[in-house]
């Protein structure tokens, strides 16, 4: 069967989708326990640069992929250092982290500037046997590779942890009301930090997989504000995990798309016009479903951005 | 201190040895003695602020206490955590709920049980609540969402929580605050079944009916220390009130001294439709008339906040009008209404009714007109004035109002919206005035609310608080599912009647009140 | 939390905690950053000593860090207005492009034979309004329809990007210069519209703006109806709805506010230091460095001034680092510095706002019960 446009396109969205999708779970985990982190672009930064160095060192991609977990968890857990333990303005806090993010990205990534993996390293695709000679679908979802795979597993194991485990119904509860956590005996602290940590590492992965796919490391276009629009589809996503996976394929079909576009040589729109569509229709799709909301919080985490500290008093 | 009770053999199920907690400038609890026996209700009565709260925080693990011990059936216990105290089968239900309302039933009684499976199962959950509830008459079904429940059912979800847990100690901390007289007296019974079935009950409360009504044991507090451990039966209410207050408190009923008035504010078929379902109005029809205090009495979330705010201008009603002083002020919004000489008080003070981080002299203009340029030094001027009229405990008129206290945050917000100095007020809405104060602060607000009556101010008085709304009413009229149900003078009022009236059996048809 | 310690709220901080707190975080930020430094073998004291050197204690240097303050002080006061009533503009980069972008096109469309005396307040005016435009549709979402400003203002900035890259490089437009067809770049603006600058130095208009900008800023927050508004409304929504203040209006202006000042800093950076719309120029992130530097004013409008001075040294210092010869500093060490100088910050925000004092201990189990006060030594455990 010959592969058509649309089937590559496809293809190929999945592979765009994937750190978005795992971004968007990242920054979803850590808003479930009511810590609003913003630094998601500035932890891909980190995540890209040093997946990228560590495999060049190692020639594992996979080594690659948990230095940049690794440092993702890092630089959140200073995120919810600030946030959970000095109580600071998560949302300030969250812009810290991506403009330190991006300076220690820029300062790590100088030697490599403009670097690619070179072909031989890069992460490649495992076909699942027999589902990968599917038609159209086979090549679309089961000739990927393992991060696409696994970041399945994770989000339906998010939504499976969430929904019905214990640990999840505390996670919850911390992020609608941490004193009723605090009363139930539930570290609430301890809760914020794992979950900040963990979703760090999640959008760590999610920009490592950009270069250890191949991607060059350019600090304006590795990630293109991909971090940006993860936090975004938390909000469409009503901060359920599955939903934000179909979000974020959307995202890659809305940014593959464009490439297709560009490479077919359309030229009745310029370029830089096709760059902002994913960037307006995110604005439009928050604005239609603020619209839509009479109660304006979309189903956010009552607690969400807000920092617990005991009523001692 | 004796112990009337020495001679039973069994050491108590929990026990407070000289228990002393010290907040920045205050002693919240000096040497506390508390004993509590299985099978017992055990009253601890006092004022707001006579450290009760504190006591049950210490006793529960969120507190550490500065000095004494615990003592857990004779034997010294440590708690770091109200996860300790939870473990150690101590309970307990707050006055303002720990309930998750986005949660079900079930999902907040299996919240923070260890016992319960990683994977855990709602339907096991689901069954033990449905066995507490039929053992202990608490009803309740666990499918239901907290969040569209009733006070009086939250507050049985918050009960079946602490005994799911396995509490054999459990506190009440004010539990009937909120709740209309029929369900007090359910609730009475079930906390006589929890000692039948040899638990140790703590009723927190200020309410010495209420003490009288249930307890076995009663235990008297006054700024912050044990004034007298007594068995119910040998105790009366005056015995009782002497030791709560220490001194001479009026907080009897107060009823206006001259007949009322011209009509100030009147609310005529006023609808109001529901945002989300809620906190609709239906055919409102109110008068208040110069020189008396209207009561609203009511169950929580029966519209009384959509009331105070719709009177106020806040919201614009579905239908009907709203006169201050025979000026047409529906739809006109809340500086409109309040310049035609309506000032309201809202229940909730700090947030709405104060801007906590701006100062003192901010917040007492803060429903002013202002000129486009501030006039600074006045408002120093003034709000120092008024910092020595109310007796406002503060730093100075910059104070932030979040520094200070709830009384004297609550004397701000006051001093501005009953402020007649110019005449201009004339009409007043006040929500639950006194809630959260202590025994002085609520003395002072209730004298201020008789003064403005008797001046010609025409009130407002909305309230979830029954004895309040009955200690200050002329006329009172109960709120219901958004109409009001019934009017009666507050003379002649019965409360049984009062108590079904708010829970929705109301004699009166609806719109029937003048 | 530390065993044996609480936090008080601190009524009103002292002058001491609120200079102490930016002054050690810039310290632990240089630690921070000499560990980076050390780490690629550099020598982190010579590095600080040319960053003062190039930003601080030279003429020339000290000019650059003026042309980059009087951006700074800008979009430090745009980010301050809007996030101190907690309306959270981060979208000052993108509204600083279309400034820009609006100046230049105001510039080039007056053409020469305009007076500067007209041209100069026009172009300003220009680049008020094209940073006031840019944030007009995060602004009506959030007073209308509660979406969130956050991400929409953030997400216009790669779409300002996007616009300012096809205004210079996708086509033959006003603001591409026709006389370097190669190498695409903006048209140079006519010398009317070019801001006077102090003496022979690079130092231009746009620093006595920014000053301006930031005494008015000051004023009307303290001094007017408006700014009573703007406080009750940033203290407590809920309060503000009580006193008849509408949201709404609030919402609007402020944010509208705080875009024209961004725009303000876009049409300083187009006017006064380039001359021409220069994406290229516009390395320093000067939208979302304002950010830091409202946080570390603590969003007073007056502190923004000698903050932006600050940070605009460290950040002119990285390019400057850059053409040293042998050096081969990282360009990103300002990024980085500044990053980490906000973090601390943050994180001694906590310390202006409450104070630590020990607390009694607890008896440990079995301990004899202790009187008030008679405590132990109260250390950690």
């Amino acid at each position: 069967m010959n592969d058509s446009v649309l089937v590559l396109t496809l293809a190929g969205a999945v592979i765009t989708g994937t750190p978005i999708a795992l971004a968007a779970l990242g920054a979803l985990l850590g808003e479930r326990s009511g810590v609003l982190n913003l630094g998601i672009e500035g932890i891909m930064l980190v995540g890209a640069v040093t997946a990228l160095l560590g495999t060049q060192a190692t020639g594992q991609p996979v080594i690659g992929l948990v230095i940049g977990a690794l440092a993702g968890a890092v630089l959140a857990s200073l995120h919810g250092f600030l946030s959970v333990t000095m109580r600071a303005n998560q949302i300030v806090s969250g812009l810290a982290l991506v403009i330190f993010g991006t300076g220690v990205a820029i300062f790590l990534g100088q030697p490599i500037e403009g670097q690619a993996l070179v072909p031989g390293r890069r992460l490649g695709g495992t076909p699942i046997p027999l589902l990968a000679d599917l038609p159209a679908i086979g090549r679309i979802l089961f000739q990927q590779d393992l991060v696409v795979y696994g970041s399945w597993l994770l989000i339906v194991a998010a939504a499976f942890y969430l929904a019905r485990t214990r640990t999840g119904l505390a996670v919850r509860a911390v992020g609608e009301s941490p004193a009723t956590a605090d009363a139930a005996g539930i570290r609430v602290a301890l809760i914020r930090y794992t979950h900040v940590a963990v979703g760090g590492a999640l959008a760590g992965i999610g920009g490592a997989y950009i270069t250890v796919r191949g991607a060059p490391w350019d600090q304006a276009a590795t990630t293109g504000g991909r971090g940006w629009i993860a936090i975004a589809l938390v909000v469409f996503a009503s901060w359920r995990p599955i939903r934000a996976l179909a979000g974020a394929y959307l995202f890659g079909i809305a940014l593959r798309a464009n490439f297709a576009l560009q490479a077919a040589d359309v030229r009745i729109v310029p370029p830089q016009f096709l760059t902002m569509l994913p960037y307006l229709l995110t604005i439009a799709v928050l604005i239609v479903l603020s619209a839509t909301d009479a109660r304006g919080r979309l189903g956010a985490p009552a607690a969400l951005g807000r920092p617990y500290v005991r009523d001692e008093r | 201190m004796t112990d009337p009770l020495a001679t039973t053999s069994a050491p108590p199920a929990l026990e407070a040895v000289t228990i002393t907690k010290v907040f920045p400038g205050v002693v919240a609890n000096d040497a506390v003695d508390l004993v509590l026996r299985r099978g017992e209700v055990h009253a601890l009565l006092g004022e707001n602020g006579a450290g009760k709260s504190t006591i049950a925080s210490v006793l529960t693990g969120l507190y550490r206490p500065d000095g004494g011990e615990l003592r857990r059936d004779g034997e010294p216990l440590t708690l770091r955590s109200p996860r300790d105290g939870l473990e150690r089968g101590i309970g307990i239900v707050h006055q303002h709920f720990r309930l998750v309302p986005r949660f079900t039933v079930a999902e907040n009684v299996a919240l923070g049980d260890n016992r319960l499976p990683w994977r855990w199962r709602r339907s096991v959950v689901a069954d033990a609540v449905q066995q507490l509830s039929e053992r202990y008459r608490l009803p309740v079904d666990p499918d239901a969402v907290v969040g569209d429940l009733s006070v009086g059912e939250q507050q049985r979800v918050e009960i079946v929580k602490a005994l799911y847990r396995g509490a054999d100690v459990l506190l009440l901390d004010e539990p009937t605050a909120v709740l209309t007289p029929q369900e007090a007296d359910a609730l009475f019974d079930t906390v006589r079944a929890m000692a039948a079935d040899d638990k140790a009950v703590v009723f927190i409360s200020h309410k010495l009916r209420e003490v009288m009504a249930v307890s076995d044991q009663v235990t008297v507090m006054r700024d912050g220390a044990v004034v007298g451990s007594l068995a119910a039966a040998e105790t009366d209410p005056a015995q009782l009130a002497e030791l709560m207050v220490g001194r001479q408190v009026d907080l009897s009923a107060r009823r206006a001294a001259r007949p009322a008035g011209h009509p100030v504010l009147t609310v005529e078929r006023v609808d109001l439709d529901a945002v989300d379902g809620r906190g609709a109005l239906r055919g409102i029809d109110l008068t208040v008339h110069a020189g008396e205090i209207l009561g609203v009495a009511g169950v929580a979330g029966n519209g009384q906040r959509e009331l105070a705010e719709t009177v106020a201008g806040l919201r614009a009603p579905t239908r009907g009008r709203i006169h201050v002083h025979h000026r047409d002020v529906t739809g006109t919004g809340p500086a409109a209404t309040r310049v035609a000489g309506l000032g309201y008080v809202p229940e909730d003070r700090l947030g709405t009714g104060l801007a906590p981080g701006l100062s003192v002299a901010d917040n007492l203009r803060l429903t002013r007109e202002q000129p486009l340029w501030l006039d600074r030094k006045g408002a120093t001027e003034s709000a120092t004035a008024t910092i020595r009229d109310f007796d406002v405990r503060t730093t100075g008129p910059g104070a932030a109002v979040s520094t200070m206290s709830g009384g004297n945050a609550q004397k701000v917000l006051l001093a501005r919206e009953l402020d007649t100095r110019d005449g201009a007020v004339t009409a007043l809405v006040v929500a639950s005035p006194t809630r959260g104060l202590d025994v002085g602060a609520t003395e002072f607000v209730r004298e201020l609310l008789d003064q403005r009556r008797s001046e010609g101010c025409g009130i407002l008085l909305i309230s979830e608080d029954l004895d309040e709304v009955r200690a200050l009413s002329d006329r009172i009229v109960v709120l219901s599912e958004g109409r009001i149900v019934l009017e009666r003078d507050a003379a002649d009022v019965d409360v049984t009647e009062l108590g079904l009236a708010m829970l929705g059996h109301g004699a009166d048809a609806p719109g029937g009140a003048a | 939390m530390i065993r044996g310690w609480q936090l008080e709220p601190r009524p009103r901080p002292g002058p001491g905690v609120l200079l102490a707190v930016p002054v050690l975080s810039v310290l632990a930020a240089l630690v921070v950053g000499a560990i980076f430094l050390s780490a690629i073998g550099l020598a982190p004291l010579a590095v600080y000593r040319e960053i003062l050197r190039v930003s601080y204690t030279t003429g020339y240097g000290i000019a650059d860090t003026l042309v980059a303050a009087a951006a700074l002080i800008l979009t430090g006061l745009a980010a301050g207005v809007a996030f101190r009533f907690k309306l959270y503009n981060i979208g000052g980069e993108g509204q600083l492009y279309v400034g820009a972008i609006a100046a230049a096109g105001a510039a080039l469309w007056l053409g020469e034979g305009v007076p500067a005396a007209v041209a100069v307040p026009l172009v300003i005016a220009a680049g008020a309004v094209g940073g006031a435009i840019w944030v007009v549709i995060p602004a009506l979402a959030r007073a209308y329809l509660r979406t969130s400003e956050i991400i929409t203002s953030l997400l216009l900035n790669y779409v300002a990007l996007a616009l300012m890259q096809y205004l210079i490089f996708g086509a033959d437009t006003p603001w591409r210069d026709p006389n370097s067809p190669t190498f695409p770049r903006g048209a140079p603006i006519p010398d009317a519209a070019v801001f006077p600058r102090w003496g022979t130095t690079r130092v231009h208009l746009g620093l006595l703006v920014a000053i301006v900008a930031a005494v008015v800023i000051a004023v009307v927050i303290s001094r007017t109806r408006w700014g009573f508004q703007w406080r009750v409304f940033g203290d407590s929504p809920e309060a503000a709805r009580y006193a008849g203040i509408s949201s709404r209006q609030v919402i609007v202006v402020v944010l509208l506010i705080s875009g024209a000042l961004a725009g303000l800093a876009g049409a300083g950076e187009v006017a006064g230091r380039a001359g021409r719309l220069d994406p290229n120029g516009l390395v320093l992130n000067l939208g979302y460095n304002g950010i830091i530097v409202a946080a570390l004013a603590r969003y007073n409008p007056l502190a923004v001034i000698p903050v932006g001075v600050l940070v605009g040294g460290i950040l002119n210092a990285g390019p400057a680092l850059q053409s040293l010869p042998g050096q081969n500093v990282p360009v990103a060490i300002s990024t980085t510095l500044t990053g980490a100088i906000l973090i601390f910050a943050l994180a001694g925000e906590l310390f202006v706002r409450y104070r630590a004092t020990r607390r009694p201990e607890a008896p440990a189990p079995g301990d004899e019960p202790v009187a008030v006060g008679a405590t132990s030594d109260g250390g950690t455990p």
